[in-house]
């Protein structure tokens, strides 16, 4: 409710059913081009405009500085993927607070990085994690346990043999493969319309948990290849979801990771794999990662950050996870390496 | 649809009445403006009826592993598996098939797709505590007709092959009365299959396999290279439909694939999991360090598909991914 209004404007409150501030940041909207809903209150137009003017304050909340929004970027931590060299390319690894798209082949290693970042987003600060929760959306079924267990008993192997002083020690005890599943919370979408849905509930559940801090939808594109016939409708609803994903990462401070898949472009009789859903669709997330194959090995190529060069680094999949490539079993990434290394040298 | 069921004021259900929409999935598709547009409610009301049809959608509130892994869900993460009836493979396959998830294999011309396939058949009609799930299969040929002898040697050699479970279970077995064997020669039967006789089977209980063998020979002859649109819609489609099935009924689902060794061209006509290079059979499988590799594991096919006591010629067949697939392109 306002609260600096004369007495008269209340009556144009009450008589409104204007509930809260965000209201009349509707009045705000539709007014800016004619003053008439306010005016047929009975209004005159200078209380019209104090109104108004009330609204924006409340509904804008003031500006953040550059120099503000530095001092928070600094203090963000981002969540590590176990591969040190993608690690480094990303200078910390997946940022919080911003959205991040992995597309790639099926096979390739998509799913995997999901459910290692759903461990990694768990470890302890002292250890340079941020030790948060996780939400998982699964929309294709492939989010399967006994996967997320490996991982999880491989993750507190890891830490435990790092673990050095007191602190440390300490957060071992709370961080063990009990406590990490309990912090995953899962939920199986089947189409668009329950991916909506479940988007539409994850603000409020984000504001009950404040310890999620990774979001992963596995897959995106699944639910929406079914609207092959009404492209329109398509763009119009990955628009809205694109929208409302940054504006869960920046408001409840919590990383989006999603997946997409891989569709074959044809233009002039040349064919190209390119990620799906569409160009329209390439906005929308800040960061973009291709994983794909070249032979026998898996490659991951930074291919759109505002913050990172575009570099290609070299990963495996093992039974513990998703890791670097062993370095000295492959000569060929050694060069690799440093070329990972200039570039992350020169940002 | 009875708006009464959600928990919002009359005047909001009323609204929404008015504004002539039909269900809470049309509610959670409209963005919050196009709502206030169209019921004249403000955005406080707006965002009530989305959180109340929001929930009337969702098919369960999100959930825990640690609540997963410790069975609470079953719908959700049955934890079961079809064994293939090798130990070798079983190993491989973490146990075997997952149920509620689609399984490709894929592999060349005479490899030993359709015994793997027929063997399946006859693991899952054993009790759980031997790898099956107690119940039938239901079988799709679209191309030749089904191997009836073939699976009747199989069920007459199954006491050598299975030499884990106790012989007094596997007489008392009637295995070739519990699988359902269709042919469809088209996409339209095909459909038919999926959409009618499948859940009517699932549902009953009297299967819990499905099977379709093959693929790629519905999609390769129906199509022309021009019609790659239309066969792309059909394939989406029928991806959807298997997969509906299987999370629903939690069911594995295998589905056989044609692969072809290819030049490394982006997209080729044949064979249906490509996506890149083309090499269906060499992927490793996630999960494991040691890629698979179709030589270490020569099958004996005689009795079915197992590992062999004594080196023969290698025949393989390579099971592609492992843990879920859809045909996509």
């Amino acid at each position: 409710m306002i609260r600096v209004l004369p007495s008269d404007c209340e009556y144009f409150q009450s008589s409104r059913s204007f509930k809260s501030p965000r209201d009349n940041w509707t009045v705000v909207h539709r007014s800016t081009l004619e003053l008439s809903p306010v005016v047929e209150a009975g209004l005159s137009q200078q209380e019209a405009l104090q109104v108004l003017q009330a609204a924006r304050t409340d509904a804008a909340g003031g500006g953040v500085t550059a120099l503000e929004l530095l001092q928070k970027e600094a203090e963000i931590k981002s969540i590590v993927t176990f591969c040190s060299h993608l690690d480094k390319a990303l200078r910390g690894g997946i940022p919080v607070g911003k959205t991040t798209e992995l597309c790639g082949a099926p096979g390739v290693g998509k799913t995997q990085l999901c459910l290692q970042l759903a461990v990694d987003v768990q470890v302890p600060q002292c250890f340079g994690g941020v030790e948060g929760h996780v939400i998982y959306v699964d929309t294709e079924g492939s989010f399967l346990l006994q996967r997320v267990v490996d991982m999880a008993a491989a993750a507190v192997r890891h830490c435990s043999l790092l673990a050095e002083d007191e602190e440390q020690r300490v957060a071992m005890e709370t961080f063990t493969v009990e406590t990490i599943l309990s912090n995953i919370y899962m939920v199986r979408c089947r189409d668009y319309e329950e991916l909506l849905a479940e988007l539409h509930l994850l603000p409020d559940f984000l504001s009950e948990r404040p310890k999620v801090r990774l979001l992963v939808i596995d897959s995106v594109a699944s639910p929406f290849q079914q609207l092959f016939d009404e492209l329109s409708q398509r763009t119009r609803l990955l628009n809205s979801l694109a929208q409302r994903l940054i504006a869960m990462a920046t408001s409840h401070h919590i990383a989006v990771v999603i997946t997409n898949k891989m569709t074959t472009r044809l233009r002039s009789g040349q064919s190209q794999l390119v990620p799906a859903l569409g160009e329209n669709w390439g906005h929308a997330p800040t960061i973009r990662l291709l994983l794909h194959w070249e032979g026998p090995r898996r490659l991951v190529t930074i291919f759109k950050s505002p913050g990172h060069m575009d570099a290609t680094v070299q990963y495996q999949i093992t039974a513990d996870g998703f890791r670097d490539t062993d370095q000295s079993e492959q000569p060929q990434s050694k060069r690799r390496h440093t070329q990972v290394d200039q570039s992350a040298a020169s940002c | 649809m009875n708006w009464d069921q959600l928990e919002l004021s009359p005047r909001i259900i009323a609204a929404v009445r008015r504004a002539k929409l039909q269900s809470v999935r049309e509610v959670v598709c409209l963005s919050s403006l196009d709502l206030q547009t169209l019921t004249g409610l403000s955005l406080s009301d707006v965002q009530q009826l989305l959180t109340a049809a929001a929930t009337a959608c969702r098919r369960h509130p999100p959930v825990t592993a640690l609540q997963l892994q410790r069975g609470e869900y079953p719908s959700i993460e049955s934890g079961l598996r079809l064994s293939v009836g090798c130990p070798v493979l079983d190993q491989l396959l973490r146990g075997g098939l997952p149920a509620g998830v689609i399984t490709e294999l894929s592999g060349e011309s005479g490899a030993g797709k359709t015994q793997l396939a027929l063997q399946l058949c006859l693991s899952v009609q054993y009790p759980a505590e031997h790898g099956g799930l107690n119940s039938g299969a239901l079988y799709i040929c679209t191309e030749d007709s089904f191997p009836i002898k073939r699976l009747q040697q199989l069920i007459r050699e199954q006491p050598s092959l299975r030499s884990d479970v106790p012989p007094s279970l596997i007489s008392s077995l009637h295995f070739s009365n519990n699988i359902y064997i269709e042919h469809t020669a088209d996409l339209g039967s095909l459909q038919v299959c999926l959409s009618r006789r499948a859940p009517l089977l699932l549902a009953q209980g009297l299967v819990r396999l499905l099977v379709v063998d093959s693929v790629a020979a519905l999609f390769r002859s129906e199509f022309q290279a021009d019609d790659w649109l239309e066969r792309n819609r059909q394939l989406l489609t029928f991806s959807s439909a298997l997969h509906r099935l299987g999370q629903e009924f939690t069911t594995p689902v295998l589905c056989i694939n044609q692969s072809f060794v290819l030049q490394r061209v982006p997209c080729s006509g044949f064979g249906l999991g490509q996506s890149g290079d083309g090499s269906a059979d060499t992927a490793a499988s996630p999960g494991d360090s040691d890629p698979w590799r179709p030589e270490q594991h020569p099958s004996q096919v005689r009795s079915g598909v197992c590992s062999p006591s004594a080196p023969r010629r290698p025949r393989c067949c390579c099971l592609e991914g492992g843990h879920q697939r859809s045909p996509e392109l």
